[in-house]
């Protein structure tokens, strides 16, 4: 048990020490919170980013654990922070061989919503960026089938956006029975 | 077929002048019958299906009240007990499914989701089934109990035995 | 059941499984298309119990989303509020007292048996052994009678609250679970018996539905699902929260990765979990059960009636927007739940509502990798397949 706190504590730093070292450019900001690295990297880097994390033999970030975003829009802090990008597509990775975790995060502005797909370097990514898709409505560049997942085919609207009603607009009342999908 | 006259009678309505003669109406015979062998389409989603498989098992016991033949084909049943939250992505399947069955139908709509929507006042959820098709027995809770589903059975047993129509066609007699 | 079978072109058939069918537990939905008896393609369809749960974490204070995690897995629901608990202590930076800490891993091991019990017993229904139903379902209520005298209900618990429990264990708890202890692995021998040399149940279970530990770990499977491949990971040895550290226990694994192993090292865990009970049985501490800030939790009842601070803390806390307060920041907390990795990832802006709650269910990825699991095999092993990866929709759709 020791042996694997060790670790950890080692490769906390290492995390941040190689991305500065191979991907400075790509980093624009960096943060502890509560023992997990963050770090919010540019959108055109960030599939190089992540690619790296999984394949490099130190760090190992193998697992996906997940992809969810943010919509910041009722959030002035982190949208000053971040020039007014509206969403945060989060990655959660979790590296089996150092037992450690990692959270890289990638500001989305509005007026360009899309992320390249990792789909590619994960298969487990398809119905996570699915979700994200339908949930916040960013598009994944390359994603294979980036199809609705759990709202219904003809659903209008994204349910986690901000400006969404909790209780929705009518769909609850109004919807055709004959689209009928089963 | 193991009849005894005393289980003959217990049929409302029936009659016994002397020794082996009844009489009664074919009707309520029918609905003796039917009473007592509820063959139940469980369309279980969420929580509530956990205590309706909790009530066909072996504490509880379904099969005492006669309902215990299972259908998951709703052309053999004719009770369907809709239990669990249903969206706005399921609720054409519930719907075609009732449609499906053969009338005389009757529907249980077990626990709050169900029946009202619940806590979950949100944009995918079906606030109470009723609105799309018709429901004789509501049943409070969340989940209700397997006492509750039991006598929401028993209670579509009191509602045949009185010779009562189903919800789903009491719009076809007033015309 | 859809039952909708339609002849495509050519010898391929489309099957439509679900989404409502005795064998998808729920409202699982998959298109296998077929040649013969063997299967072409699968594609699962999720969504058909979506509740919009994350939507609801921004409306609701930090209190009021307990009674919503319980009915995310209802199987062990404990296990949820145990997770979501967990993750708000961690960001709010609190730690709550050592008894506390036991009587929700109590309960979060309890809720695990109770969870593979029910797998155990749908999943063996569902290849025509109606007895273990009966059987597991007997134990079961008993742990029922447990979880409704400790938390009120049967299934829907929301026993934990932030900064501690709803309330101590009630006088006689101990002496239940210690005489459930004592009997389950009896009452497990006899499902031992019925099914794991039973000739029938390893045809359709060994070699069925088998994934690589790098084509699980690749999907993001985890639980009972990864270690049946061979991989001994399990969050409560490597990342112990709640004190799983002095607890011991071994992590069963597999071999193959097929249903049989999933079979068997949920058979075990069940096992361990016992192991894990009598253990926090006999070490269990005196002592508070709630962490002694009136701004988290609340304050005694006698208090609340008789004097002006308890009336003003327990006025304030069941208050819209001035209850459980959370600094600005975010955090990922993962926790063990019977089916895998449970992770509440929450943003706070700092007020008494979450910005943003996020859950990452296990049961998401199982579904998603079963189309690699069927892929090649005999439309019969669906079923096998899909009861052992125990995919419960609630938790699935949100």
């Amino acid at each position: 048990m020791n042996e694997e706190k060790e670790v950890e504590e080692q490769s906390i730093p290492l995390v941040l020490e190689k991305l500065e070292e191979h991907h400075a450019d790509a980093l624009l900001s960096q943060d502890e919170m509560r023992g997990t690295i963050v770090a919010v990297v540019r959108k055109e880097q960030v599939y190089a980013v992540l690619e790296y994390l999984k394949t490099d033999p130190e760090l190992a970030y193998t697992f996906l654990v997940d992809v969810t975003a943010v919509d910041n829009s009722q959030m002035e802090s982190e949208l000053m922070q971040f020039d007014y990008a509206r969403f945060m597509v989060v990655y959660q990775l979790y590296s089996y061989q150092g037992q450690c975790r990692v959270r890289v995060k990638v500001p989305v502005h509005e007026n360009d919503l899309s992320v390249p797909s990792v789909t590619g370097l994960w298969r487990g990514a398809n119905w996570l960026e699915r979700e994200t898709y339908d949930m916040f409505g960013i598009n994944f560049e390359g994603h294979p089938d980036l199809r609705r997942i759990l709202t219904p085919d003809d659903f209008q609207g994204h349910p986690l956006q901000k400006d969404y009603p909790l209780r929705g607009r009518g769909e609850r009342e109004s919807f055709n029975f004959d689209k009928q999908n089963a | 077929m193991g009849l005894t006259n005393t289980d003959i009678q217990s049929a409302q309505g029936a009659e016994q002048t002397d020794g082996n003669i009844i009489t009664t109406t074919i009707d309520k015979v029918i609905n003796w019958g039917r009473k007592n062998s509820l063959w139940p389409m469980p369309f279980g989603t969420a929580c509530c299906a956990i205590e309706m498989m909790a009530t066909l098992a072996s504490k509880f016991d379904l099969s005492r009240f006669g309902s215990e033949a299972i259908r998951f084909s709703p052309r053999q049943s004719d009770l369907l007990i809709v239990s669990g939250r249903i969206s706005i992505k399921m609720m054409p399947v519930l719907k075609r499914i009732y449609d499906q069955m053969p009338d005389p139908k009757w529907v249980i709509s077990m626990g709050a989701c169900a029946s009202c929507g619940g806590v979950f006042d949100t944009y995918t959820l079906i606030q109470g089934v009723d609105q799309f098709i018709p429901v004789d027995v509501y049943i409070p809770g969340c989940p209700p109990r397997p006492e509750d589903l039991i006598d929401a059975v028993l209670q579509v047993q009191q509602k045949i035995a009185s010779g009562a129509s189903p919800k789903g066609v009491e719009h076809l007699l007033e015309t | 059941m859809q039952g909708g079978q339609e002849r495509a072109t050519g010898e391929k058939m489309v099957l439509n499984f679900g989404p409502q069918h005795p064998a998808t537990h729920g409202t699982l939905r998959i298109v296998l298309e077929l040649d013969g008896e063997s299967i072409l393609k699968a594609t699962p369809h999720a969504g058909y119990l979506h509740t919009g749960f994350e939507k609801l974490g921004e409306h609701l204070d930090y209190n009021q989303y307990i009674v919503v995690t319980d009915r995310m897995n209802y199987l062990s629901p404990l296990s949820n509020n145990f997770g979501y608990v967990l993750a708000v202590e961690q960001l709010l930076g609190i730690e709550v007292p050592k008894r506390c800490q036991y009587i929700r891993l109590l309960m979060a091991e309890l809720s695990r048996v109770a969870d593979h019990l029910l797998w155990l017993g749908t999943a063996a229904l569902d290849l025509g052994a109606f007895s273990v139903f009966l059987y597991s379902f007997r134990e079961r209520e008993k742990l029922y009678s447990i979880f409704e005298k400790t938390t009120g209900a049967r299934l829907t618990t929301s026993y934990t609250r932030v900064g501690g429990v709803l309330r101590d264990l009630y006088d006689g708890c101990e002496e239940d679970v210690r005489q459930f202890v004592s009997n389950f692995p009896k009452a497990l021998k006899e499902t031992h018996t019925l099914l794991t040399r039973n000739r029938i149940w390893m045809d359709r279970t060994k070699g069925v539905g088998a994934i690589s530990p790098d084509d699980a770990i690749d999907y993001g499977l985890t639980g009972p699902c990864l270690r049946a491949t061979g991989v001994a990971h399990d969050i409560r040895k490597v990342e112990p929260y709640s004190s799983y550290d002095e607890v011991t226990f071994d992590v069963p694994v597999g071999t193959n990765g097929d249903v049989y192993d999933r079979y068997l090292v949920r058979m075990e865990e069940m096992i361990q979990s016992c192991g894990i009970i009598t253990q926090v049985l006999d070490n269990m501490p005196d002592g508070p059960v709630n962490v002694e800030d009136n701004k988290i939790t609340m304050p005694n009842k006698s208090d609340a009636y008789g004097h002006i601070e308890g009336l003003i803390h327990h006025f304030k806390i069941v208050m819209d927007g001035h209850g459980v307060q959370l600094p600005k920041g975010e955090h990922y907390c993962a926790t063990e739940s019977p089916n895998g990795e449970l992770g509440f990832y929450i943003v706070s802006d700092g007020s008494g509502t979450a910005y943003r709650i996020r859950i990452r269910p296990p049961s998401f990825f199982h579904f998603q990798a079963l189309p690699h699991m069927l892929e090649g095999g005999m439309v019969s092993d669906t079923v096998a397949v899909l009861g052992s990866l125990n995919v419960i929709a609630g938790e699935l759709d949100r």
